[in-house]
């Protein structure tokens, strides 16, 4: 019986390790290959010799060649990292403002419409990009936002999707703390600031994290609305056709960076904030 | 219901950047898209653009692929997650590094990870590699029907871990003694799994299935960035049409497929409300 369970609990074990290694595996990979030389990434992904590829768990000799051209030598990359920067951030901090905003109304305050007007919004939510994607465009053109960075900010900032994820952190707050507060005669504000946003951290956090990564990877958008290549953030830039292929994984580790940045230093609200969705 | 009147005044002060920017951002390009579906060269042309769509092979080819994705990776996704969640249930204690490792992937964007996709998928790459030495026929993923399968391995590596996560904190919320008084009443593991636990986990079911369809459609990204813009005929999606007809100006089979595709997904979206609406996700 004993052995029994003693053999289950290696193979749980071993399923355990083998499902992290499959998850982690590609970005471990693309970090290792960062430190390739170029000519070796060449050879990697030169797929017309006829012979096979194979993984290579270590660089041949160790380089740091692809990070220098990235940051010393070429000024199209860091530039295209800025071009990023300068997308995400305020679409961060919008989607954060007008979502935790809505989601208070929506997830706390009795309105005469509340939950038909959420359900649009979740039917908005289901959209394809693709969808408005064109239509946005004349409007943009009307309105002279093309080449403008704010054709990719604002749909960002009210997307639908912070609304419907903060809301139901929103819920997790104790009616009681509201009620108090209200006979105590705290406006509506005041509880926004005083006891709901301190209570929807991990929801914030998340949202943060999630809308960072979306907008950072954005690509449809600018291929539609920058007409001038100079804008273009480095996602766009890095896809297959375009890239220089000898510094890819610089580049790629280049772009995560950020993104694995803000996860890990949230990484507990995250995962603490969804066991209340 | 009664409401409060000061608290209706602050909810839609609360609710109004919103209220505009959606209005602005969304509503009004969909409704242009609506509109500019029925507009044949300047005039009305009812459902002309439709039934054109409908003749058009590349359309139909289209919404096939995106049918097929949505049919197959959706479900599917949902169920490996489901079942890896609660793979990790059942360990008494599990080290967190476990967990952040299966967030990793949808934190990394997608075009980091292109050339480590190339590198292990290509006609030559390291899963051919391994095909060949173990005896087996190599696979064309980047020419052949396996392209889809390429992409739905890659949308489930991606998202499978996010979905983990939402699972694992939807089981984690369920009161213990339910499951006990089952198991006490003769209940197996997978009748309690199908009788019990999906029930009560319903409202978690709903956001991983919102999360995996608004998802399935940044798959495009990967699928742009693989394949450029002349996919192979398997999985040339919806999205490649409307980005195609864009390159075009083709507008009214652009806006008539975009609102094709749009019913389709508010469609599932409906269906699932409807099986959902023992919970209280949207009361």
């Amino acid at each position: 019986m004993k052995k029994k369970l003693q053999i289950k609990a290696i193979l749980k074990y071993t399923l355990l390790i083998i499902l992290t290694v499959i998850f982690l595996f590609p970005v471990v990979y693309m970090i290792i290959s960062s430190f390739m030389s170029g000519k070796e990434v060449i050879d990697m992904l030169d797929f017309t010799t006829g012979s096979y590829a194979s993984l290579k768990l270590f660089p041949e000799d160790f380089s740091l060649e692809q990070y220098y051209k990235v940051f010393f030598r070429n000024s199209k990359y860091l530039s295209e990292f800025w071009n990023s920067v300068i997308i995400t951030l305020p679409t961060v901090i919008g989607q954060l403002v007008v979502s935790s905003l809505a989601a208070f109304a929506f997830g706390k305050l009795k309105f005469p419409g509340r939950d038909k007007i959420f359900f649009v919004y979740m039917i908005l939510l289901i959209l394809p990009i693709q969808v408005t994607l064109v239509p946005s465009y004349f409007m943009y053109q009307k309105i002279n936002l093309l080449n403008n960075v704010m054709s990719i900010i604002l749909p960002g900032t009210f997307s639908a999707f912070g609304i419907c994820l903060l809301r139901q952190s929103v819920r997790y707050v104790s009616d009681t703390s509201i009620e108090a507060a209200r006979v105590d005669g705290a406006s509506y504000i005041r509880i926004f600031f005083q006891i709901i946003l301190p209570q929807i951290r991990g929801g914030l956090i998340s949202l943060a994290l999630l809308t960072f990564v979306d907008t950072w990877g954005v690509v449809e958008q600018p291929l539609i609305y920058f007409t001038d290549k100079a804008k273009y953030p480095l996602s766009v830039s890095l896809s297959a056709s375009t890239a220089n292929i000898d510094i890819v994984f610089a580049c790629g580790v280049m772009f995560m960076i950020p993104a694995l940045i803000i996860y890990f230093l949230g990484e507990k609200d995250v995962r603490s904030s969804f066991s209340r969705i | 219901m009664k409401f409060e009147k000061k608290q209706v005044v602050w909810a839609y002060i609360f609710l109004l950047p919103s209220l505009i920017g959606i209005a602005v951002f969304y509503v009004i390009p969909y409704i242009m898209c609506v509109y500019s579906s029925f507009v044949s060269k300047g005039s009305f042309a009812g459902l002309d653009n439709y039934i054109k769509l409908f003749q058009n092979k590349a359309f139909l080819y289209a919404l096939r692929n995106t049918v097929i994705f949505t049919a197959v990776a959706i479900p599917l996704l949902m169920i490996i997650s489901f079942l890896i969640a609660k793979f990790l249930a059942s360990f008494k204690k599990i080290s967190a590094f476990f967990r952040s490792a299966y967030l990793m992937p949808i934190v990394i964007p997608a075009a980091s990870l292109i050339y480590v996709w190339q590198l292990l998928f290509d006609d030559y790459g390291v899963v051919n590699n391994l095909l060949s030495s173990l005896g087996i026929d190599t696979v064309q993923f980047f020419s052949s029907g396996f392209s889809m399968v390429m992409i739905i391995i890659i949308y489930i590596w991606k998202n499978c871990g996010f979905c983990v996560i939402l699972f694992t904190a939807g089981l984690a919320n369920l009161p213990k003694s339910v499951h006990e008084s089952a198991y006490l009443e003769g209940a197996g593991g997978f009748k309690t799994t199908i009788k019990i636990t999906l029930p009560l986990i319903t409202p978690t079911t709903f956001f991983v299935f919102l999360m995996a369809v608004i998802n399935s459609f940044r798959m495009f990204r990967e699928s742009f960035s693989l394949f450029g813009t002349y996919p192979n005929e398997n999985i040339y999606f919806l999205q490649n049409f409307i980005n195609n007809n864009y390159n075009n100006f083709n507008y009214p089979q652009l806006s008539s497929s975009a609102i094709v595709m749009s019913l389709i997904f508010i469609g599932l979206m409906l269906i699932f409300f409807l099986y959902e609406r023992k919970s209280d996700y949207l009361e």
